[in-house]
Formats: structure tokens, C-alpha cells, sequence
């Protein structure tokens, strides 16, 4: 008997070790890059290059500073930030209805119709840029953030009606039946039922268009020039550049995108349900 | 929370009303570049080579994709932004007849090279292109590696033999192979041996490509391949493995050396191309100024490719990318290493007695690609996989003689001129 229990609490003793190693190696395995990236960034360029490499940082600004004075980088940031935001709300503003036509209404062409939300990221964007490139400049939206934002919007949209698909979804149609009977027409249940209960839902599918977007580079490179956003202004810049400013160019591509995520971490988590509502 | 997001989204509309309201500010002249991406050569190119030009002009190095995707929609759809193009020779061949003329362009007193504008002409009776600079591939070395240099052998006189042996002590003496070879996706290995290895063993590109001879450069830059760090299939640029020390001795274009020299001048050195049979091969590349028909400035775009050929810009030009002026021009004393050193390993390698210099591909219009996949093919096939070098060449043969008959390309340097396109015996 009591062995038979010594060896449970062995058992479980290894499963927790396990788990706690698990974790500790997953951290590790997203930390130590970021850390040799930040430790990098500040490192004189002799330093980077040289072998083996120091643990700490020397703290020498000679690589940050040459990107603060690189032409053009503020700019860009502002740009790539302006149209991560227009395709965070245009991704939700025609996501959330179709996510929400998904989920409640049954209607002909439905499978059709999904299939051809995902069907969007079916095509290699070098391929698409060329004619999108050439109607651009046509139309007038060539070189404009909005035109930008456009095509980022469209290839941020699956996930943004997949994503509200599952919200809307989730919320039991009960509620929003209850609601009537209580007096609600249509859009006040939706406004005052729905709503707040997919609202950090919706705030996360939205941030997961705003990363989409700024992390995107090809059509950023060929459909702007003057409102160049960040990765098309220094990510073919970084291919050859030296190792020591490829470590600081690759901090000043990721250290806005960590802290915006950092900050908004708590919606990102309600995406998988895990927040406290 | 409800309020946080609230709060956060009014403001992100709100921005976002402000951003389609705007308007386009002031039109600068865009100069559309495939050279000089690199951050620090971009920083270069703006600070000292263009703020010299009386108008603003906005300079934008691309990758080869968006650069030619943005060149093909702006010429598709009749008009553009794009003002002054820059790109190597091979790039514009597909373009000629979207190219302005630009033979009534005032160079000035600048005295161009003559070959260099022949090729700018792009075949046609006009000139499509103005040269705008010149690099070309040459080897350094790490100071580290002249001791176990064999006895005998000239460092500005080497043959591939003694390349060969050289590398072989290297290797055995140090216990790891210091021969580095820019054999990476991105690396201009096929350049090697298009330029470089066939004229010095076959003197020809083109034609005696299955030759007896090509088989026996094959076979030795096989022997040099057990020799040369096996890590050279990742690699690009040599100036990162030079730096970190990770090869000693490398072959690349100078331009993806220059970081190295420039860095630690003491500790590099750079030397002319190894020799063969028929001579010591080398291969100039020429990067020339265009400017599409849809060119919104005509005008301030003519007087930017002028400007680019000025002697005093070519200087500024040779500090910012290291590539070489093609105008006659005094060199002032005070250039930057990678300057001195590549440059003199040019002037003795050009200067050579037994120089043989293959040029560029001409003619091939847009099938450059797939003739240099044909090289690159047959390295993979014959040092990577280890095929029968024979048969390889007989069926890569093939492969290169239907590239030539449909590009009906004739000739060039070191093969003699032909009528038709340029025959694979």
C-alpha cells in the first residue's frame, strides 16, 4: 500500500519535473534569440564578429545609432504603423459581419463562400503585384496607404472571419433569442448581448491583423515608394548588410512589434479563451 | 478594459480619417536602384554621392523582385514615378524598347569608356543605357594564410594548380579546410565559372563548353572542392566568413569584400584571379543608368544620369559602393581600404600579360537566367552529386545550345565572334 503510493507520487513527481522542463526548454527556445539579438544590437561591431562571443552586452550604441540616423526610419515606422491600423479596421469591419453571417444564418453558398474567404491566400502575392501593381497606378491608389492597407486587409480577412466565426459561435444563440423576447430588436440584442461578450475576441483577431500587416514585405515593396512602411524599407536593405547592423536592423523590426504585444498580450491570450473575462 | 479598447479605437480611427485625407507631398526625383541596397551603401549613396546634385532626389535600392515588378507595372500602365533606373547590363536587355534613348545626353567632359557604351546600346542603334559604374571578382586572403602559401608561388601570379596546393596545406596544416567558395543560394558562383574558370582553361564561355578541356577545369576544381570548406554551399557573401574568420582565402566580387577590407585593412589582402592554360580569366560587370520611357521628369532624369558619369561623382560613387569608376578619373589618395586594395588587385589582374577577359553575357535577353542556371546546374550535378563530369557536360551541352539558338546570340569575348547564334561544339 505504501509503496503502491510512493511510486504514484514518483510517478507524478516526474510527470511535474517533465512539464516544468518542458517549459523552461519553450521559454528558452523563444527567449535566448531575442536575448542574442538585443546583446548583439548593443555590441560593438569587432565584438559581434568576434568568437566566442560574449555573454554581455558592452553596451556600445555605435550600430543603434547609425539606424537613428538612418534616412527615412522614422517614417517608415509611422507608415508601417498607420497602415497596420487601417488594416486592423477594415479587416474587422468587413470580418465581423461575415464571421457573424457564418455562424448564425444558413444560407445557399455558404461552404462555397468559406472556401473563398481562405481561397484569398491561395495566390503568391509576387504574382498578384504586378496586375494589383498596374490597376494601382491606374486607379490613383498606387503609392497611398490606404491602397496598402487594402491589400493587407485582404490578406488578413480568413483569419479575421475564421476568427469571429469561432466567437460568435461560442456565444449560445439563447441569449441573443432572450434578448428579443425582452424586448430587443436585432441590432440592439447584437449591441448589448453579443457584443461585449466577443469584444476582446474581436480585439485580438484584430491585433492579429495589425502583425500581419506590418510584417508584410513584397506588395509594401512594389505599391509603395514614398510611404514606405518599415520591413519593405529595411528588410531587403539588412540581406547584405553587415552582421553587426543585421542585429540592429533586426531589433528595430521586432522591438516595436514585442511591445505592441506585450501591451496588448491580454487580448491576444482571449483569442484561445485563456483570459480572464 | 471595455474603456481601454474603446478609447484605443476611437483614437485608431480617428488616425486613420487624418491618413486617407492626406495628400502626397512634394515629387522628388526617384532613382529606382538594384545597386547600393546594403544600409550603410543606401546612408552613402544619399549623404555624399547624390546630396551633390542640384535637384532632391529620393533614393531607393530594391531586391531583384519588387524591382522589376515595380518597373514592369509602371511601363504596363503607361506612367510612372520612377525617374533614373540603376542596374547591372543583363538587367536591362529585357527592356531595351521601354529605355529612352539617351544619345543626345552632355556627358560632359567625361571621357567614358568605349567598350562600356557599345554595350550600353543593348544591341539596338540607340543608347539605352549610360554606364554608371564597374566592379569585378578578385581573391583575398587573410594575412594568416600567405605562410602556408607553397613554395615558389607568386601571390599576384598564382595558378589554379597552386590554388589548389595551397588550399590542400591550409587544410592539413590547420586541421580544417580554409578555401571558401560563395556556392550559397545567393552566392555569384556561377560568375566563377563562367568567367573566370572556362577562359583560363578553354579559353571560351560558350563554345567549347564540353570540350576536353572544360573536362579537365571540371576535374580540378573538383580537387580544389575537397579542400574548400564544406560550409560553402550557405555562403553569399565572403566578407562575413573573411571576418569571422571561419576561411581564409575566398573568391567574390569585390563589392561583397569590401566590408571585410575596410574593417580590418591589416588583415586582408587582395590578389589577382589564379591562372590556367590559357591565360589568368576575369569577368568585368558593368552597372549602367537608364531611364523609362514613363518617366515623369524627363528632363531632371537626363540631368541625374549626367551627373552620375561626372568624374567627381564616379569618385564619391567608388567611396560609397565600392565599385569602380568607368570615366578616366585621377584616384585621390586618400580612398578607403577596400578601395586601395581591391583596386590594385584589379589594375595587376586587368595588367596581367596573360589576361583573358570574358564578359558578361550579351544578347541573351531574358534568358540570362537560364543560361547562368546551366553553370550552376552543372556544378551542382558534378561536385555537389557527383556525376561523371562527361556525361554532365554532354547533356548540359544541350541544354546551353538551346538557350544560345533561342536567344540568337552570337559570340562574346573570349569566344570568337560568329554568325548566328553562338554554336556549343
Amino acid at each position: 500500500m505504501s509503496t503502491e503510493s510512493t511510486v504514484v507520487t514518483g510517478n507524478q513527481r516526474i510527470a511535474k519535473w517533465s512539464v516544468n522542463i518542458s517549459i523552461v526548454f519553450l521559454c528558452l527556445w523563444v527567449l535566448v534569440p531575442i536575448y542574442l539579438l538585443i546583446a548583439n544590437t548593443f555590441s560593438s561591431p569587432a565584438e559581434v564578429n568576434a568568437f566566442p562571443k560574449r555573454i554581455y552586452p558592452s553596451f556600445d550604441t555605435e550600430s543603434v545609432r547609425f539606424f537613428m540616423n538612418f534616412y527615412g526610419v522614422g517614417s517608415a515606422l509611422w507608415n508601417s504603423f498607420k497602415v497596420a491600423c487601417l488594416t486592423m479596421i477594415m479587416s474587422i469591419a468587413v470580418g465581423a459581419p461575415a464571421g457573424y453571417a457564418l455562424s448564425r444564418f444558413e444560407f445557399r453558398g455558404k461552404n462555397t463562400f468559406r472556401v473563398l474567404v481562405l481561397m484569398t491566400r491561395a495566390f503568391p502575392l509576387p504574382l498578384l503585384a504586378l496586375p494589383l501593381a498596374v490597376m494601382f497606378i491606374k486607379v490613383g491608389l498606387d503609392d497611398t496607404v490606404l491602397g496598402l492597407a487594402i491589400v493587407h486587409t485582404v490578406l488578413a480577412l480568413p483569419f479575421a472571419v475564421l476568427i469571429t466565426f469561432s466567437l460568435f459561435s461560442g456565444v449560445p444563440v439563447e441569449l441573443e433569442e432572450a434578448a428579443w423576447t425582452l424586448g430587443c430588436n436585432r441590432l440592439q440584442a447584437f449591441i448589448k448581448v453579443i457584443f461585449p461578450l466577443v469584444l476582446p475576441g474581436i480585439a485580438a483577431s484584430a491585433i492579429f491583423a495589425f502583425v500581419i500587416s506590418w510584417n508584410e514585405v513584397f506588395a509594401a515593396a512594389v505599391l509603395t515608394i514614398e510611404h514606405r512602411t518599415l520591413p519593405a524599407f529595411l528588410l531587403q536593405s539588412l540581406d547584405d548588410a553587415p552582421l553587426h547592423l543585421k542585429f540592429a536592423g533586426g531589433a528595430v523590426l521586432v522591438v516595436p512589434a514585442l511591445i505592441f504585444i506585450f501591451m496588448v498580450r491580454k487580448y491576444l491570450f482571449s483569442m484561445w479563451g485563456i483570459a480572464n473575462r | 478594459m471595455k474603456s481601454f479598447v474603446k478609447q484605443t479605437g476611437a483614437a485608431v480611427v480617428a488616425l486613420s480619417l487624418s491618413v486617407v485625407a492626406n495628400s502626397a507631398s512634394a515629387q522628388d526625383l526617384l532613382f529606382w536602384s538594384k545597386q547600393g541596397k546594403p544600409v550603410e551603401e543606401a546612408q552613402a549613396m544619399r549623404d555624399a554621392v547624390l546630396s551633390g546634385f542640384e535637384g532632391s532626389v529620393d533614393f531607393q535600392p530594391n531586391d531583384g523582385g519588387p524591382w522589376l515588378t515595380r518597373l514592369q507595372a509602371e511601363i504596363e500602365a503607361g506612367e510612372g514615378k520612377i525617374g533614373v533606373l540603376g542596374a547591372l547590363h543583363g538587367d536591362y536587355t529585357t527592356f531595351a524598347d521601354d529605355l529612352a534613348d539617351l544619345s543626345d545626353i552632355d556627358l560632359g567632359d567625361a571621357a567614358m569608356n568605349e567598350t562600356f557604351m557599345e554595350l550600353g546600346k543593348l544591341g539596338t542603334s540607340e543608347q539605352k543605357y549610360i554606364p554608371w559604374m564597374q566592379a569585378t571578382y578578385v581573391m583575398a586572403a587573410n594575412k594568416k594564410a600567405l605562410e602556408h602559401l607553397p613554395e615558389g608561388a607568386d601571390i599576384d601570379a598564382l595558378t589554379y594548380d597552386q590554388l589548389i596546393e595551397w588550399s590542400k596545406t591550409m587544410a592539413e596544416e590547420t586541421g580544417s579546410p580554409k578555401f571558401g567558395f560563395p556556392a550559397g543560394p545567393k552566392g555569384l558562383k556561377h560568375r566563377f565559372f563562367q568567367g573566370y574558370m572556362y577562359p583560363s582553361y578553354t579559353n571560351s564561355m560558350v563554345t567549347k563548353f564540353r570540350s576536353a578541356e572544360a573536362e579537365t577545369a571540371w576535374n580540378k576544381f573538383k580537387e580544389l572542392w575537397s579542400y574548400t570548406n564544406p560550409g560553402s554551399t550557405g555562403y553569399s557573401a565572403m566578407q562575413e566568413q573573411l571576418l569571422t574568420e571561419e576561411v581564409w582565402v575566398v573568391f567574390d566580387h569585390t563589392a561583397r569584400l569590401a566590408n571585410a577590407f575596410n574593417e580590418r585593412p591589416d588583415d586582408f589582402i587582395a590578389f589577382p584571379a589564379p591562372a590556367g592554360p590559357t591565360g589568368r580569366g576575369f569577368m568585368p560587370v558593368v552597372v549602367g543608368v537608364a531611364i523609362p520611357k514613363t518617366a515623369p521628369d524627363m528632363d531632371a532624369a537626363k540631368k541625374l544620369v549626367s551627373y552620375m558619369a561626372n568624374p567627381a561623382t564616379q569618385i564619391e560613387t567608388l567611396k560609397a559602393l565600392s565599385f569602380f569608376p568607368v570615366v578616366d578619373v585621377e584616384l585621390p589618395s586618400d580612398m578607403p581600404a577596400a578601395v586601395q586594395l581591391s583596386g590594385s588587385a584589379i589594375a595587376k589582374m586587368s595588367g596581367s600579360a596573360d589576361a583573358n577577359p570574358g564578359l558578361l553575357p550579351v544578347g541573351l535577353g531574358d534568358l540570362g537566367g537560364e543560361f547562368s542556371q546551366v553553370y550552376t546546374d552543372t556544378f551542382e550535378r558534378i561536385v555537389l552529386g557527383g556525376e561523371d563530369v562527361r556525361a554532365v557536360l554532354d547533356a548540359q551541352a544541350e541544354t546551353l545550345r538551346n538557350v544560345m539558338v533561342e536567344a540568337n546570340a552570337p559570340c562574346w569575348a573570349p569566344d570568337p565572334a560568329s554568325d548566328g547564334p553562338c554554336p556549343v561544339e
